[in-house]
């Protein structure tokens, strides 16, 4: 878990960054805190063309099928008002309506990924519920992969490759956190406080039971 | 060197020697003053004696036309002692050159590659040889020629050659193929063979190009006519369809196992490639199909985000020359630029 500004590591429900003090409040004041109707594929930029943009539609429609709880979303344009695509990522997620969405499956399960054509750059951005499966690297991973189309300007490609990528990644957790979801759980579950911590060396740091998990079927 | 420059030097000393200077006296000088004598003329503009000039010209008859044209064609046709062993009777050999303008080596090399090729081939190449220079008298029609000794035994192909000039020679086919290659046919294949050899420096180089290129190209004609009923006679190389024939028996041993190995452990074999083959299928088809569901936990928000915090990577795009891990952009932005 890093800040978007200064890339440090952040403690878990860290209302600002310790490091640089940012919070969404500061995008709120460049962008707008007032919620932003988008579709899944919004190429802002004109970066597909019209038959392109019907495959990126149906590469992130096979995400949903294989992926019942969460969404692909895709961004094209610059970050206006200033920002690195870090926060303009973490901010339009958090402040997008997704119009062609689902309403059962919220923000906090959708993954975006904002290509600006100006700073010649792209980013992926994840939900809380995505927390616990996916790591910075992984989506470098994935956009390590679609790197070789974005240079040549075949963005649409490149996007259904970084999707079809993500989906391998993603299958993976997935079947992991079958198997064994406390390891996942742990990853995100809240610090424990002080007196959990003097309990735990009063009985010679035993394992805890951990609480059964709430799966969504 | 030295010697040799010392004589050049002697001799034109010992020419400036002899060579009389002219002399002048006063009246010279005062005819040349007033314009009257000009120095040399009397060497330049020596005129003949008047009896010379006065005597009528010589009474010689002009040529004719029929005369010249005579001539020009005496110089260019085949010589006439040639006439019977070019347009006589049939070939005995492939190559014809009765004027020996190819040495006995060329001939036969030439003669020898001929003859491989009409042993290769259901249609044999005769080559009527001649100087580039000269030309065919009109006496011999060659058209009429090719009917006469090629209508019976193979099928034939005439080439009239001139020797350091393809671009002169002319093709003609025996009535069996006539029918069945096209004059347009014929007339690419020659052009072809031509191109080859123009290709090629020296007339005898020339020469070799053009009787394989129309070897070639007789193989096509032979395929158009329909002479050509087996791949292995049609294989350029005797020695290669030898070895055609050695293969073809190994498989025959090969095939003849096979075949008893199939009739063994076909069955088996088969009802097992077609389990695996449902199972893959199976698999890709369920895998296609398979739904993934991740358990949900409860995620404290970060930095205010209600939905999302999760910051992935960022890539730069902007150089094709550097690799994604070198334009991987981990800059923090701490003034928020």
């Amino acid at each position: 878990m890093k800040c978007p500004r200064c890339v440090q590591v952040i403690h878990r429900g860290a209302g600002l960054c310790p490091h640089c003090g940012f919070g969404i409040a500061e995008m709120d004041a460049r962008h707008g805190k007032d919620n932003v109707s988008l579709r899944r594929l919004a190429d802002v930029a004109g970066l597909m063309r019209s038959r392109e943009r019907g495959k990126v539609q149906s590469a992130l429609d096979g995400f949903c099928r294989r992926f019942p709880q969460l969404f692909f979303a895709v961004y094209t344009g610059s970050a206006q008002g200033g920002g690195n695509l870090r926060q303009f990522g973490f901010w339009l997620l958090n402040r997008a309506a997704f119009e062609d969405v689902p309403v059962d499956r919220p923000n906090e399960a959708g993954i975006l990924l904002v290509i600006d054509p100006e700073s010649k750059s792209a980013t992926l951005t994840w939900g809380y519920h995505l927390d616990p499966f996916l790591t910075e690297e992984d989506t470098f991973v994935c956009l390590s992969r679609a790197h070789a189309y974005f240079i040549e300007g075949r963005f649409a490609e490149g996007t259904v490759v970084l999707v079809e990528q993500l989906g391998k990644i993603l299958s993976k957790r997935a079947a992991q956190a079958r198997r064994d979801p406390e390891r996942f759980e742990r990853k995100v579950a809240p610090p424990p406080r002080t007196g959990e911590i003097a309990r735990r060396i009063r009985e010679g740091h035993r394992q805890v039971p951990v609480k059964t998990t709430e799966v969504i079927p | 060197m030295k010697g040799l420059v010392w004589m050049l030097s002697a001799g034109l000393a010992a020419g400036a020697v002899k060579a009389p200077l002219p002399e002048w006296n006063a009246a010279d000088k005062t005819a040349v003053e007033k314009g009257e004598l000009v120095p040399g003329l009397s060497l330049l503009g020596h005129d003949l004696p008047e009896e010379d000039a006065a005597a009528p010209a010589a009474q010689v008859p002009q040529p004719t036309a029929e005369e010249l044209a005579e001539k020009e064609k005496a110089s260019t046709e085949v010589a006439e002692k040639y006439w019977d062993a070019y347009f006589g009777e049939r070939p005995t050999s492939f190559l014809v050159d009765p004027q020996g303008l190819l040495s006995t080596k060329d001939a036969r090399d030439r003669e020898s590659f001929l003859k491989y090729h009409a042993g290769d081939s259901k249609v044999d190449l005769y080559v009527y040889l001649f100087d580039g220079h000269q030309s065919i008298p009109s006496e011999a029609r060659e058209e009429e020629l090719v009917e006469r000794f090629f209508s019976e035994g193979k099928p034939a192909v005439v080439v009239y050659y001139f020797l350091g000039a393809p671009q002169k020679s002319d093709i003609y086919v025996s009535p069996q193929l006539a029918d069945s290659v096209s004059a347009a046919e014929q007339r690419r294949a020659l052009i072809s063979s031509v191109e080859e050899a123009l290709e090629k420096p020296d007339a005898l180089a020339q020469f070799e190009a053009f009787c394989v290129q129309l070897s070639i190209r007789i193989y096509w004609m032979e395929r158009a006519a329909g002479l050509v009923t087996e791949e292995v006679a049609a294989a350029p190389s005797p020695r290669r369809a030898k070895s055609h024939e050695a293969e073809a028996k190994e498989e025959s041993k090969i095939v003849v196992k096979a075949k008893e190995w199939g009739v063994q452990y076909g069955p088996s074999a088969g009802i097992m490639a077609a389990a695996i083959l449902t199972v893959v299928g199976g698999l890709a088809f369920a895998r296609r199909r398979a739904r993934y569901r991740f358990p949900v936990f409860e995620v404290a928000p970060r930095m205010g985000g209600a939905h999302a915090a999760g910051i992935g990577a960022v890539i730069s795009f902007g150089s094709t020359t550097q690799s994604p891990s070198s334009q991987r952009n981990d800059v923090p932005d701490y003034l928020g630029l």
